[in-house]
């Protein structure tokens, strides 16, 4: 750095004053743009529902209607609908947690001949269009009497999920060798050497796949849509399809409050699991 | 990476194990070899049992029926041969909703990647408070379909959205945002709203970048935009291949932001404007409104196939562009 540019009134200093500000107006103008729409969700759930059908616009309730939130809740059985959405999100998230890990083991420390087929069909089929695949697999569902029961879930969980195989599998693969070795040599099988060494020091992946798949099952609106019959489904798809006034008419005021109380959950769940979520998903998408 | 590419520590010559022969002769019952090769069918056949019943025999199924008129009601269904195909290449329906479904990915995925890494250069600056505003940046790519929908319902209302009271302030004229034609663009900002993802995978890319090359760039004297072109962007290139073929597949597949654009109670398949009408669209409104069981499936089929062969060319044409630095087994 020069001498000059430690004069406050340098022209360096000025440029660099004035790149700083374009820089910080850039990036809270960006950020606003990118927290509006929740926020705009969150100020329509406080508005009566005048207030939401009268133009022009208006942007501040007059009163925040805070028992927007009370009367969404009890408009529909939010509960029952949420606790469906947690036993499935559970159901799912255990399951493939335990399950990908188990096969990521397999794709980590053993081979077999046409391990290298198969890990290539592994990477491939993460490119699969779930949409496709859905659509047949109801009809099947549908056929063996698992539409409207939550079996589904279950078999999705059970069959482990491409994507964390390859989580788990990265993870593992990093694990010195040493670690299962000596437990060969006495005779361990490889059943207890996954559940006794490996399995306790993956708490991190662990996590983290948890909470993705916790998140995805959460947010997920297709396949309970397709699946569940009204009072089997979760919340994503009551909140979208059952806010309605007895005239038939939208209560779009309640359903903007019911949809804050939806999203909120799996924003707390992202801000605790922060790190977990990030690190997977750059290692996911860097290697 | 590809595959070749991978491999992991089951596959590196095992020096240890050859230090000690012995003891797998010496035992009764199978090899070490053969306990190993067992256990590794062990392992992963959660996955393969899975793989076949939930993925393979549904897309079995589906071109089974793609060669019938399967209603899932009618008794007297039958064998049609490629009728199905035959008629899906003279349905208008197929060919305009297949255009929008292409200019669709065309248009939102080169966009939300230019987005996600303008995000993450911007926030790859010096700046106060980065920790907040990345988080606040990838909050929306964490929220759910369906929330991210009614969102933009409500935002992009016609006579109550933040979006029109913005434009009729400053003295312009409402516009119908949720129909024709300018429902495609809310559809494309939607995809813009989860650019947060691109950019933290982008984020982790940049710090990746070693400070040499930018220091060894100031002193020849490039500009930061030669910089970020030459040695940004081939460095990232990689990770933008991979979000380009994952954001295609993932574009195609939408289908949350057109129904609930369209009508929130009933989701209606009817109600979507015409300009949000993309292939699945297509594919769904002859599943569920019309039961056409037998011609969704070879639709479906047909886009299976259409997907397969872009992914293919993508990989094809960016071979010579991607730029791999590091030998991912040197790293180990």
């Amino acid at each position: 750095m020069t001498v000059t540019s430690l004069n406050p009134k340098s022209p360096v200093r000025v440029r660099i004053r004035v790149n700083r500000l374009v820089l910080y107006t850039v990036l809270v103008a960006v950020t606003g743009l990118f927290v509006g729409p929740f926020g705009w969700l969150i100020l329509a759930g406080l508005k009566t529902p005048s207030e939401l059908a009268a133009a022009p616009v208006h942007w501040l309730p007059a009163d925040f209607q805070w028992h927007n939130f009370t009367d969404a809740y009890k408009l529909i059985d939010f509960l029952g609908y949420a606790r469906n959405s947690l036993i499935i999100a559970l159901i799912y998230a255990t399951l493939v947690t335990l399950s990908s890990a188990w096969v990521g083991f397999g794709f980590a420390r053993l081979s077999a001949p046409g391990k290298k087929t198969l890990f290539g069909v592994l990477i491939g089929s993460m490119m699969l269009p779930q949409m496709i695949t859905l659509l047949p697999t109801y009809l099947i569902f549908a056929k063996v009497g698992m539409v409207d029961t939550y079996w589904p879930w279950v078999l999705w969980g059970l069959s482990s999920a491409p994507y964390l195989v390859f989580l788990f599998r990265q993870f593992f693969a990093g694990l010195p060798r040493e670690l299962e070795e000596a437990a060969i040599v006495d005779g361990c099988g490889y059943g207890r050497i996954f559940w006794r060494i490996f399995l306790p020091q993956s708490w991190p992946v662990l996590s983290a796949s948890f909470v993705i798949a916790f998140t995805w099952t959460w947010g997920d609106y297709i396949a309970p849509q397709l699946l569940l019959s009204t009072d089997k489904s979760t919340l994503a798809v009551a909140v979208m399809t059952t806010y309605v006034s007895s005239a038939g008419t939208p209560v779009t005021n309640l359903q903007a409050a019911a949809s804050v109380m939806y999203v909120v959950p799996i924003l707390l769940i992202f801000l605790i699991a922060q790190r977990g979520f990030v690190a997977g998903m750059s290692t996911s998408g860097l290697k | 990476m590809t595959v070749d590419q991978v491999s992991s520590v089951a596959d590196r010559p095992r020096s240890t194990a050859n230090a000690r022969p012995a003891r797998s002769d010496t035992r009764t019952g199978p090899s070490m070899t053969t306990r190993r090769h067992r256990a590794f069918y062990m392992f992963t056949s959660p996955w393969i049992i899975g793989f076949a019943l939930l993925t393979i025999a549904p897309m079995a199924y589906a071109l089974w029926l793609s060669f019938t008129t399967y209603d899932g009601i009618s008794p007297n269904w039958h064998y049609v041969g490629l009728g199905n195909y035959r008629e899906l290449l003279h349905d208008a329906q197929t060919w305009d909703s297949l255009g929008r479904a292409g200019l669709f990915a065309v248009i939102s995925v080169p966009l939300s990647i230019i987005a996600g890494l303008a995000l993450a250069v911007l926030i790859n600056r010096p700046i106060k408070a980065r920790g907040l505003f990345r988080t606040l940046l990838y909050l929306p790519a964490v929220v759910p379909p369906v929330g991210a929908g009614i969102a933009f319902k409500i935002l992009f209302d016609q006579n109550t959205g933040a979006a029109n009271g913005v434009l009729t302030f400053f003295g312009f004229d409402a516009i119908g945002w949720l129909a024709d034609p300018y429902a495609r663009y809310v559809l494309i900002m939607t995809v813009l709203w989860s650019a947060g993802n691109i950019m933290i995978i982008s984020l982790a890319g940049l710090q990746d970048v070693p400070r040499e090359l930018h220091e060894a760039a100031r002193i020849d004297g490039a500009s930061a935009w030669r910089t970020f072109r030459s040695i940004t962007v081939p460095l990232l290139s990689p990770v933008l291949l991979f979000q380009t073929v994952t954001g295609v597949i993932a574009s195609v597949q939408t289908i949350m932001p057109m129904l609930l654009a369209a009508n929130p109670t009933t989701g209606g398949l009817t109600t979507i404007p015409q300009s949000n009408y993309t292939y699945m669209i297509h594919v769904f409104s002859e599943y569920f409104a019309l039961g056409r069981y037998g011609y969704a499936s070879a639709l479906l089929w047909v886009l299976f196939v259409l997907i397969l062969v872009a992914t293919g060319l993508i990989f094809k044409f960016t071979s010579g562009v991607v730029f791999y630095n590091v030998d991912p087994e040197a790293k180990k």
